[in-house]
């Protein structure tokens, strides 16, 4: 009886996407593994347990995971994809080839591998990647940390590159092999883009009017947030990161003077303080043991949790950036550390308590 | 960078005709609101301009939880005026330094969609010289302020801006904005009747429709595909400098040109935009001790390569030193 039922392929549990080695390497750059299967040639395995901590094996042997741990198999490269660098500006972009990094025998963890256990769910495909790459990238140009004026001279694209590439590296572990400008008038019609928003515009006019709300609310996709996966993701990511982030920031910056030694101090203080909160943070769903929290004040949660980790993205981008820089513009990096840490303060603060009290006038 | 400001002052024209003045001031936020508003007698106007504000932000890229900026009206306000909305916003920006003003500033505009950073109109009806104007037809979104196209419009709209050389203390940098749409079915051909030019007189006109056309055909792009229209924020001058920033508004305006952080300020002409080349214009010292004494943080300058050798001395530190950066090209387009 048992083992009909087990053999019954309904009742198995629903398996994700059966390994195929063949995507690999040209639209998936990371597929989750099963165990007891050997790495194809150039591949390599990355096996995380439930703490964040993972490791590699190299091709040609077999995966034998431990309890508890995910394997994902992982392909080199290299890859190429076209990001758009504005989004005012879509018929212009970059063509990046990138490699995922071979590990680093300096670093006691590799980037990539700490992007598959906090990021990626199960598969990171090509197309994923390139629109994670592109946001990281549109808000360096946004906040002016990259420069990417009109007619860029070739003095300010290769600062571009060289503040490009360390992103890519520091944010995802890739290195990036070549970046060139190219137009994607062929894919990105911007003259078709306008033309479909007219025609949105001119269908929410007319849900509008006929001031039927539920119509309303169907013509207008809505993001979907769901506060509990929201806020879980955040919150893993932030758990796993900054740890990692803090050993990354101590070692990029060689204090010069006793002044910068204890800024530096204060930062990493402070960084720690945060992560410590995020270790102890309470449970989304409750306001106090067995009491249960407003359905409303939970997704201020979650808001809150997703904004600390938009400035988790900011700090490892301000990593970067105080990897390429010399000693000169040091003080602008620590304010802007300052300014990262003190927003991933005030968030993570905020997700704790469980009610915001807000005046006008406080 | 630019020093740290912590008093703005930002005003506003009320229906009645007398004059609002919001001040906003910036000091450390030790666990207060991030934003806190006052309004003579009147809570609830406070608490919308609060909103107003926290809306606005949504537009800017970089968020900062460290200070507190507090904004006050100097009179009270009735329910039914909104046109004080653009001055408290405005006021908000400067005194973080998120928008630089050249001068004070007087705004008047209202909007239902400030988190999309749209201005949706004013009230004002007759608008007197060097009031800042919100709405459609003047100020349609606040990235405007740096000629920047509407992320979300479907009309594409950027401004780029020239320097304006008399010879006088009325230099000033004057703008041309070129604004966009798809046009539906496309004749291909000729692209002349597609491109109009409201505020000139017909020679000029035509001489707007030519370097558009020239640059577009070094472009291979946007023949027969756009109807345009070019504005000019000052109609009183001569010459052909302001070619360049023509050519550089319409190129970010169809989505074919990286992006400045602020404007872009370009002097240049050319006998042959179709093979995309800039030449050299005259009255290189005043015309760089004008965009010297406006360039403003996140500015790009962009003058013809002749110049390279002539710019006064310290311009280019100077510029940096602001936050702007300069380049001398000698032809449009990727490097």
């Amino acid at each position: 009886m048992l083992g009909s039922l087990f053999r019954n392929p309904l009742r198995r549990p629903p398996r994700q996407d059966a390994f195929d080695a063949t995507l690999l390497g040209s639209v998936a750059i990371a597929l989750p593994a099963p165990s007891g299967i050997t790495i194809p040639a150039p591949c390599a395995a990355v096996l995380v347990d439930r703490g964040g901590r993972s490791r590699r094996l190299a091709s040609g042997s077999r995966i034998a995971a431990l309890d508890g741990e995910t394997a994902w198999c992982v392909h080199p490269g290299p890859y190429t994809c076209d990001l758009v660098p504005f989004a005012g500006a879509p018929e212009i972009g970059l063509r990046v080839s990138f490699a995922v990094d071979a590990s680093d025998p300096r670093a006691t963890h590799q980037r990539f591998d700490l992007f598959l256990a906090s990021e990626a769910g199960s598969a990171v495909d090509l197309a994923g990647f390139g629109g994670l790459a592109q946001t990281a990238l549109q808000r360096e140009l946004a906040q002016g940390n990259l420069e990417l004026p009109p007619c860029t001279t070739l003095e300010e694209w290769n600062t571009f590159r060289s503040g490009f590439n360390q992103l890519m590296y520091t944010r995802f572990g890739v290195t990036v092999d070549d970046c060139v400008p190219v137009d994607l008038a062929a894919t990105h019609d911007y003259a078709a883009l306008l033309e479909a928003r007219l025609a949105a515009q001119a269908v929410l006019a007319t849900v509008g009017a006929s001031a039927d709300p539920a119509a309303a609310l169907t013509a207008m996709p809505a993001e979907a947030f769901v506060p509990a996966c929201e806020d879980a993701r955040a919150l893993r990511r932030l758990f796993l990161e900054l740890p990692c982030l803090m050993c990354a920031v101590r070692m990029a910056v060689l204090p010069a003077d006793q002044g910068r030694f204890r800024q530096h101090q204060e930062l990493l203080r402070r960084l720690d303080l945060v992560s410590l909160s995020v270790g102890t943070m309470p449970a989304l769903e409750l306001a106090a043991p067995g009491q249960p929290l407003a359905p409303e004040e939970q997704l201020r949660r979650a808001r809150h949790s997703r904004r600390a980790a938009a400035a988790l993205d900011e700090a490892w981008a301000l990593l970067a950036r105080m990897k390429v820089a010399g000693e000169g513009p040091l003080d602008v990096l620590f304010d802007e550390a300052d300014r990262v840490v003190a927003n991933l303060e005030l968030e993570t603060g905020a997700r704790r308590v469980t009610q915001m009290q807000d005046e006008v006038t406080a | 960078m630019t020093a740290p400001v912590f008093e703005a002052s930002c005003r506003s024209i009320l229906p009645d005709g007398s004059m609002l003045t919001i001040t906003a001031t910036r000091r450390p936020r030790a666990g207060r609101a991030d934003v806190k508003c006052s309004v003579p007698g009147g809570p609830a106007q406070a608490e919308r301009m609060q909103q107003v504000v926290r809306l606005a932000r949504h537009t800017e890229p970089r968020y900062d939880s460290r200070d507190q900026v507090v904004l006050s009206a100097d009179r009270a306000l009735d329910a039914a005026t909104r046109d004080w909305e653009l001055a408290a916003v405005l006021a908000d920006r400067i005194v973080r330094g998120v928008f630089q003003a050249a001068r004070p500033v007087l705004a008047n505009g209202w909007s239902d969609a400030w988190h999309l950073g749209r201005i949706d109109g004013r009230a004002l009806v007759n608008v007197p010289d060097g009031v800042l104007a919100g709405g459609p037809d003047a100020l349609p979104h606040l990235g405007a302020l740096t000629g920047q196209p509407d992320p979300v419009a479907a009309t594409a709209s950027a401004r780029a801006w020239f320097p304006l050389h008399s010879g006088g203390d009325h230099d000033d940098l004057g703008w041309v904005e070129v604004s966009v749409r798809p046009l539906a079915n496309a004749l291909g051909g000729d692209d002349d009747d597609a491109i109009s030019v409201p505020d000139l007189d017909a020679l000029r006109q035509g001489q707007v429709r030519a370097v558009l056309a020239g640059a577009r055909h070094f472009d291979g792009r946007g023949q027969g595909q756009w109807k345009t229209t070019v504005r000019f924020g000052e109609t009183g001058f001569s010459g052909d400098s302001y070619g360049l920033a023509l050519v550089m508004a319409d190129r970010i305006a169809r989505g074919r040109e990286f992006m400045a952080r602020g404007r872009v300020i370009a002097t240049g002409t050319s006998s042959a935009w179709h093979a995309g080349k800039v030449e050299t214009v005259d009255a290189l010292a005043p015309k760089c001790a004008l965009i010297l004494r406006e360039a403003a943080s996140g500015d790009r300058i962009l003058l013809p390569k002749a110049w390279e050798h002539a710019l006064p001395q310290g311009m280019r530190e100077a510029l940096r030193a602001r936050g702007a950066s300069l380049a001398c090209v000698e032809r449009i387009g990727i490097i």
